[in-house]
């Protein structure tokens, strides 16, 4: 129970479970449902975290769409959008006659995000791909109100979304207690809802970090929820992370953290081996630290929607085994990989300049430089025997040698 | 404070320039039962500026409840102040839906 997400776990698949914005789900059901609109596209517009994209994903389910989506995370230049859009929008797949799907439907997310030289041209090539579709195209927008936005929307059917209200909230909130079997004070659902300030998700996931097989959800047990506005230092969210009793409430430690996602990730790498002492729990631990690494990588700085894959698996590093935790002192930052950093600065510079020697003189890559020729190197300088020769054709200085006889490893 | 009903409600003459302003900004108005009814909701918070203007009161729209139907205000609703979205949009839950719970067990008691 406690280790599945319940924002994932009751994320709704139908227009009608998604909370609120009863008027835009009408209008929006009212265009994706008529076979000849008015409007070629849809444009669904209001802040962040209220339903556009849930929305969009539950109708494409209902109304058996194929989704082609293109979002802030991909480039959308003309070219990008004519290689994507254009045959998306135009042809009707195979899949179309051999299965239940009705065809595409493009959904590009985050259109007030298309700027930039990156981006250039990116919204014309919308405008015409709009202009010549033949499957339903759906956008969204924080702020529609964008100097560049204003030919879109004149061509596109405007849908606003509005903040879910509080007693929507509760309700939901209410829903999921009576799924989970989970017993409460009406009290406590309304702390949480008030607290969450028309952000479903935030409400969700305090909900599953407060609630506690066979205990009654208080509003004594909501107090702790102050904290949710606060940013919290490095050291308190490692106490808190460390500490926590599910993934949801690691989940809620990390959201109101001010850490660098970085640094948190070395940080917890640091102390994951003082956090737990059976070498079996340690292993699972370092096994989902390892994966949250592999997704930060592939982030990078624009794949943003693999976000939720390094967050999940940070969260569960310190889920392995919650009533194992015991109080421990914790390594701070900085972290012992920058510090290690630090003091072989000299060392790998160093390095990297005997490699780049080799490399142009034996015509190979500084990593075959550094992993084959180098150890022969040092044993080769180390006999001093007939090594003249070879400083003097590999133009080494004399640091660089005292540095190769004495390395040890690499 | 005036509260209008959202699917039919009644104003004043107005002049034709104002009368195209509020069918541009989403008003629909039936000559058969002269009312007039909101059908696009993207320039509300002009509309109700607007309509304000025709009044000269603060205006509200009533709630439809997503549960029982009814109509009702949102000055009636506890969490009026802190709610993010006040009269907009028309969607809402009423107290009586929100708790009914409360209300079965108090009649139990007694």
């Amino acid at each position: 129970m406690k280790n599945d997400l319940w924002v994932e776990k009751y994320r709704p698949t139908t227009i009608k479970e998604v909370i609120g914005n009863e008027e835009a789900k009408t209008l929006f059901t009212e265009w994706i449902g008529n076979k000849k609109p008015l409007k070629k596209a849809v444009l669904l517009y209001g802040p962040p975290g209220v339903g556009k994209t849930t929305l969009v994903n539950a109708a494409a389910r209902e109304y058996n769409f194929k989704i082609i989506e293109m979002n802030a995370s991909d480039t959308r230049s003309e070219k990008a959008v004519n290689r994507i859009a254009t045959p998306a929008s135009s042809f009707t797949g195979l899949d179309k006659f051999s299965s239940e799907i009705k065809g595409n439907m493009l959904f590009l997310d985050e259109v007030d995000g298309i700027a930039g030289n990156e981006d250039r041209g990116g919204v014309n090539a919308v405008i015409k791909i709009i202009e010549n579709t033949r499957t339903p195209i759906i956008m969204a927008a924080n702020d529609p109100d964008l100097e560049k936005l204003r030919p879109l929307k004149k061509i596109c059917l405007l849908i606003r979304f509005q903040q879910a209200r509080i007693p929507l909230i509760i309700m939901a909130l209410k829903k999921i207690c009576e799924q989970e079997q989970v017993k409460y004070e009406f009290e406590a659902l309304e702390k949480i809802a008030l607290n969450s300030q028309g952000d479903v998700r935030s409400a969700i996931n305090d909900l599953q970090g407060l609630s506690e097989e066979g205990k009654i959800l208080t509003l004594q047990d909501t107090f702790a929820l102050s904290l949710r506005n606060k940013n919290i230092s490095m050291d308190e969210t490692l106490k808190g992370y460390f500490a926590a009793k599910n993934v949801a409430e690691v989940a809620s430690f990390l959201n109101s953290s001010d850490a660098e996602y970085d640094d948190l990730l070395m940080v917890i790498g640091d102390n994951v081996a003082r956090r737990y002492t059976d070498i079996v729990e340690l292993a699972k631990a370092y096994d989902y630290l390892s994966q949250a690494d592999v997704f930060r990588g592939r982030i990078g700085t624009e794949n943003w929607h693999l976000f939720k894959y390094f967050y999940n698996n940070l969260a569960q590093v310190a889920a392995v085994n919650p009533e194992s935790y015991k109080p421990f002192e914790f390594i701070t930052p900085p972290p012992i990989r920058v510090i290690t950093l630090f003091w072989t600065k000299t060392k790998r510079t160093m390095l990297a300049s005997i490699c780049t020697k080799i490399g142009n003189q034996c015509h190979v890559s500084k990593y075959e430089a550094k992993m084959i020729y180098v150890p022969y190197l040092r044993l080769m300088l180390q006999q001093k025997n007939k090594t003249n020769t070879l400083i003097e054709w590999l133009k080494l200085t004399s640091e660089e040698v005292t540095f190769l006889t004495s390395l040890k490893m690499f | 404070m005036v509260i209008l009903n959202k699917n039919g409600f009644k104003l004043p003459r107005v002049e034709k320039e104002k009368f195209t302003l509020l069918m541009r900004l989403g008003l629909e108005y039936n000559s058969q039962k002269m009312l007039f009814s909101i059908k696009h909701y993207n320039n509300i918070n002009q509309l109700q500026n607007v309509l304000q203007d025709i009044l000269k009161s603060e205006i509200a729209f009533t709630q439809t409840c997503i549960i029982c139907g009814t109509d009702f205000g949102c000055s009636t609703c506890k969490y009026f102040k802190a709610c993010p979205t006040k009269d907009l949009p028309f969607s809402c839950i009423c107290n009586q839906c929100l708790r009914p719970k409360k209300v079965m067990q108090q009649q139990v008691l007694f």
